[in-house]
C-alpha cells in the first residue's frame, strides 16, 4: 500500500462555523476518489485544505511523506507544483493567449526555456483535443474547451496528483461530457486524482473508491457499489434517494 | 545680519500687487518688480552692500515666511500693529499715510457720500490688511458687511462686477487707482484710526539689522528721496504699466509660458512621485503585515482628508522649517507629489482588488509564489483597470498643480497673477489661462485614450 495523502484530524473553522469535523482519510497512489454530499457540506474545503490553498485550523495533511501544516509558504510553493488543481470556474488568465496560460508557470517556477515550454503546452492541448486553439483568447472558446484548457495547464507542472473541485459545475449540459472524457483518459494513464462532483454516473463509473461527506464528517468511504448500493448512514440513503429520483 | 552678509543676498519678501509701494512691470516680456518699497529695498541692500533678491507672495504669508526664514524682511507697506509686533520685529516708519479711502463707482457718486452711507453695503478690502481690521472691527457699529480678497486687482474686478459696492484701501493705494481709473471715485473713510504708518518687518532679536535699516530710512528721509524720488517713480512706472500698449495680451505671452513651462514641470515631477508612492502605499495597504497595513491606511485617509491646499502650505512652511532653503517649487512638487500619492494608492489598490479571487487562486495552486502570482497574473489584469483611473488622477493633478501658486511658484496661476496686476486687467488673463489649461488637459484626455485603446487591442486579441 502506497499512501501518497494521509489526512488525520482535520478540522476547519470559519470564524465560529465548524466546516470540517474531523476528517482521517488515506489516498493510495494511482487511485481515484470521487468524493459527493449534499452542498455546504464542506467537500470544496476539504479539497483546498489539502493543498492548503485553505489553512487547517488543527489536524495534518501528509503528502509524499512530508506534513504541509506547518510548511513555509516557499516550501508550500513548492509542493503545489506537485499538486494539479482544476477549479469549478475554470479561472483561465483573461489576459494570455491559450497556450501562455499553459506555459506560463513551468517558465516562470521551472526555468523552462520558452521553446520547451511551447513544445510541452502544445502536446498537453493535442491529448485535451485543442491545439488548434493554442492562440485563441480564453474568452473564444466555450466552457468544456476552457476546461479542458485548465486541465492542461494543470498538467503542465506534471504534477503527481490532481484536485477537481465540481469541474463540470459550471458548465452547459452537452459540455460535460467532453470534460468528463478528458478526465476519464487522465485516471486510464493512473493519475492520482480526488474529483469533488455532482455527476453521479461519472463518480461511479469511474472512481475507485467513492467518499460521502455530510455536515463537515466523511461519512462514508468505500468502492462504488458498496456507496451507492448499500450506504451505511442514513444521511448517504437520504442523499442519493434524492439525488438518484431526480 | 551675519548671514545675509554671508550670502551676500537680501531677500525682501512682499505681495507685488500694492501699487505704487510694490508692483510688477513688463520690460521686454520679463517680469520686473517696481514701487515706492522696491527702491527702499534696493538702498538698504545698497547700504549692507549685498545684492538685493524680491520674493513676492500673498500677503498673509509675509509674516510665516519671515518666521521661517524664507525671507530677510518683509517690505510690503506693512503696518507694525501690536498684533504683528508680537511675532516679529520692525523697524522705524518710513511712510505714513494720512487716510483711507472707499473706492466706488462714478455711477454711484451720488448714493455714497460719507463713511454712514455704507451701512448695509459690501465693502471689499485685502485680506490681513489694515483696512480690512479695521473694517471687520466696525462691522457691528458701522453696519458694513466686509468681504475679503487676496489680490486688489480681484477686489477691483468684484467692485465693477458688483459683487462688492466698494473697495476700502489706503491712500495711496486709492489715490493712484483713481487716477488710472476713471470711472472709479473715492470717498474718504472716517473708520480708521491715525495711520500708523509703514515699517520694514525683520524676524525677532536681530538688533544689528534693525539698526542698519533704521539708518537707511533716516537717510533716505533727509533727502527726501520717498517724495522726491520714489513715488515719483513708482507713478511713472505705473503708468507705463497700465498704458493701454503694454495692456494687450500679446506682449504678457512669454509670462503664460513660463508659467505652463512650470506648470509642466510640476505636474511631471510630482506625478513620478505619486506614482511611486501610489505602488508602495498601495501594496503595503494589501499586505498581510497589520503595522505596514495600518501606517499605510493613516496615510492614505489622512491626505485624502485634508485640503490639498493645507498640505502645501504645510509642506513649505512646515517642513520647510527643518529643511532651510527648501525652494518653493520643490515643495510644491514634494506637496502635490505626496498628496496624489495618497489617491493612486486607492486607484491601485481598487484595481488589484477588482481582480477575481479565482486567478489568484488558480495561480497559486500550480505553484506560483505570491510575488510572481501578482507580478504575472493580477498586475497584467489590474492594470487595464487602474489605467483610466490613473489618466484620471494626472489630468486632476495638472489642474490641481494651481494651487501651488499660494506659495508663490511661478506656475501658470501665478504669472496669470501677475499679468493681472501689470496689466490691471481681470478677466482677460484668467480666460488665457483657462484656455491654456483646457488645451493641455484635452491633448492629455486624447493621448491617455489612445494609450487605453491600445492596450486593450493587445490584450484582446482572439
Ligand atoms: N471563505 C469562507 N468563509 C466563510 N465560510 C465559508 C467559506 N468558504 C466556505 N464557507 C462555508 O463552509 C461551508 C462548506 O462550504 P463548501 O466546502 O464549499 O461546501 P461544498 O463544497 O460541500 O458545497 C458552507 O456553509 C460555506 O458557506
Amino acid at each position: 500500500m502506497n499512501k501518497i495523502i494521509e489526512v488525520k484530524h482535520l478540522k476547519k473553522n470559519y470564524g465560529d462555523k465548524e466546516v470540517l469535523k474531523d476528517i482521517n482519510a488515506v489516498i493510495e497512489k494511482g487511485k481515484v476518489i470521487t468524493v459527493i454530499g449534499p452542498s455546504g457540506s464542506g467537500k470544496s474545503t476539504f479539497l483546498r485544505c489539502l493543498n492548503l490553498l485553505e489553512k487547517p485550523t488543527s489536524g495534518q495533511v501528509t503528502f509524499e511523506g512530508t506534513e504541509l501544516t506547518d510548511l513555509t509558504e516557499e516550501e508550500l510553493d513548492q509542493l503545489r507544483q506537485k499538486m494539479g488543481m482544476v477549479f469549478q470556474s475554470f479561472n483561465l488568465f483573461p489576459n494570455m493567449s491559450v497556450i501562455e496560460n499553459v506555459k506560463l508557470v513551468p517558465m516562470k517556477v521551472k526555468g523552462m526555456s520558452d521553446q520547451e515550454a511551447g513544445d510541452l503546452a502544445h502536446e498537453l492541448l493535442a491529448k485535451v483535443g485543442l491545439d488548434d486553439f493554442a492562440d485563441h483568447s480564453p474568452a473564444s472558446l466555450s466552457g468544456g474547451q476552457q476546461q479542458r484548457v485548465a486541465i492542461a495547464r494543470a498538467l503542465a507542472m506534471q504534477p503527481d496528483m490532481m484536485l477537481f473541485d465540481e469541474p463540470t459545475s459550471a458548465l452547459d449540459p452537452e459540455m460535460v461530457g467532453e470534460v468528463l472524457k478528458t478526465m476519464q483518459d487522465l485516471a486510464q494513464t493512473g493519475m492520482t486524482m480526488v474529483v469533488v462532483t455532482h455527476e453521479m454516473g461519472f463518480a461511479r463509473k469511474v472512481a475507485d473508491e467513492v467518499w460521502f461527506m455530510a455536515d463537515g464528517y466523511l461519512l462514508e468511504q468505500g468502492s462504488p457499489d458498496q456507496v451507492f448500493d448499500h450506504p451505511q448512514s442514513d444521511r448517504a440513503k437520504d442523499f442519493l434517494a434524492k439525488i438518484l429520483e431526480a | 545680519m551675519k548671514k545675509i552678509k554671508k550670502s551676500g543676498k537680501l531677500v525682501v519678501g512682499m505681495s507685488a500687487d500694492y501699487p505704487p509701494l510694490e508692483f510688477t512691470k513688463n520690460v521686454n516680456g520679463k517680469n520686473k518688480y517696481v514701487g515706492v518699497d522696491v527702491e527702499l529695498a534696493k538702498q538698504i541692500a545698497k547700504d549692507l552692500g549685498v545684492k538685493l533678491e524680491i520674493k513676492n507672495m500673498d500677503f498673509d504669508s509675509l509674516l510665516v515666511a519671515l518666521e521661517t526664514g524664507k525671507i530677510d524682511m518683509i517690505i510690503s507697506g506693512m503696518t507694525p500693529t501690536a498684533e504683528r509686533k508680537k511675532s516679529i520685529d520692525f523697524s522705524k516708519i518710513y511712510y505714513a499715510e494720512k487716510s483711507d479711502y472707499f473706492v466706488i463707482s462714478k455711477t454711484n457718486k451720488a448714493k455714497y457720500t460719507s463713511t454712514a452711507s455704507f451701512k448695509g453695503k459690501t465693502v471689499g478690502a485685502q485680506t490681513g490688511s489694515l483696512q480690512y481690521t479695521s473694517l471687520k472691527k466696525n462691522a457691528a457699529k458701522s453696519g458694513i458687511k466686509v468681504k475679503g480678497l487676496a489680490k486688489i486687482s480681484n477686489l477691483l474686478m468684484a467692485l465693477k462686477s458688483g459683487k462688492v459696492d466698494a473697495v476700502l484701501l489706503g491712500e495711496l493705494n486709492a489715490k493712484t487707482y483713481a487716477t488710472n481709473d476713471t470711472s472709479l471715485s473715492l470717498v474718504k473713510s472716517s473708520l480708521s484710526q491715525a495711520q500708523m504708518g509703514n515699517a520694514v518687518g525683520v524676524a525677532k532679536g536681530q538688533g544689528d539689522l534693525v539698526k542698519a535699516i533704521n539708518k537707511t530710512i533716516n537717510d533716505c528721509q533727509k533727502q527726501d528721496l520717498f517724495n522726491k524720488k520714489y513715488i515719483p517713480a513708482a507713478a511713472k512706472a505705473m503708468k507705463q504699466a497700465s498704458s493701454k500698449t503694454n495692456n494687450s495680451m500679446s506682449k504678457y505671452a512669454s509670462y503664460f509660458a513660463t508659467g505652463l513651462g512650470y506648470t509642466m514641470i510640476i505636474t511631471i515631477c510630482s506625478i513620478t512621485i505619486g506614482l511611486a508612492l501610489g505602488v508602495i502605499f498601495a501594496l503595503m495597504r494589501l499586505s498581510k503585515n497589520k503595522l505596514l497595513h495600518a501606517i499605510a491606511v493613516c496615510y492614505i485617509e489622512f491626505l485624502r482628508g485634508t485640503p490639498q491646499m493645507v498640505q502645501i502650505m504645510f509642506v513649505y512652511f512646515g517642513v520647510g522649517m527643518l529643511i532651510k532653503n527648501m525652494p518653493a517649487l520643490a515643495a510644491g512638487i514634494i506637496a502635490i507629489g505626496l498628496n496624489s500619492g495618497a489617491y493612486v494608492a486607492e486607484d491601485i489598490r481598487s484595481g488589484i482588488n477588482s481582480v477575481a479571487k479565482g486567478q489568484t487562486e488558480a495561480a497559486r495552486s500550480l505553484g506560483l509564489s505570491q510575488a510572481k502570482t501578482y507580478r504575472y497574473v493580477v498586475f497584467p489584469q489590474a492594470l487595464k483597470n487602474i489605467w483610466p483611473a490613473l489618466g484620471n488622477e494626472f489630468i486632476t493633478l495638472t489642474k490641481d498643480s494651481s494651487l501651488v501658486s499660494v506659495i508663490g511658484v511661478g506656475e501658470l496661476m501665478y504669472e496669470t497673477g501677475l499679468v493681472q496686476t501689470a496689466t490691471y486687467r481681470g478677466v482677460m488673463p484668467l480666460f488665457i489661462t483657462m484656455c491654456i489649461y483646457f488645451v493641455v488637459t484635452f491633448i492629455l484626455t486624447r493621448l491617455l485614450n489612445y494609450f487605453e485603446r491600445r492596450m486593450n487591442l493587445t490584450s484582446s486579441r482572439a
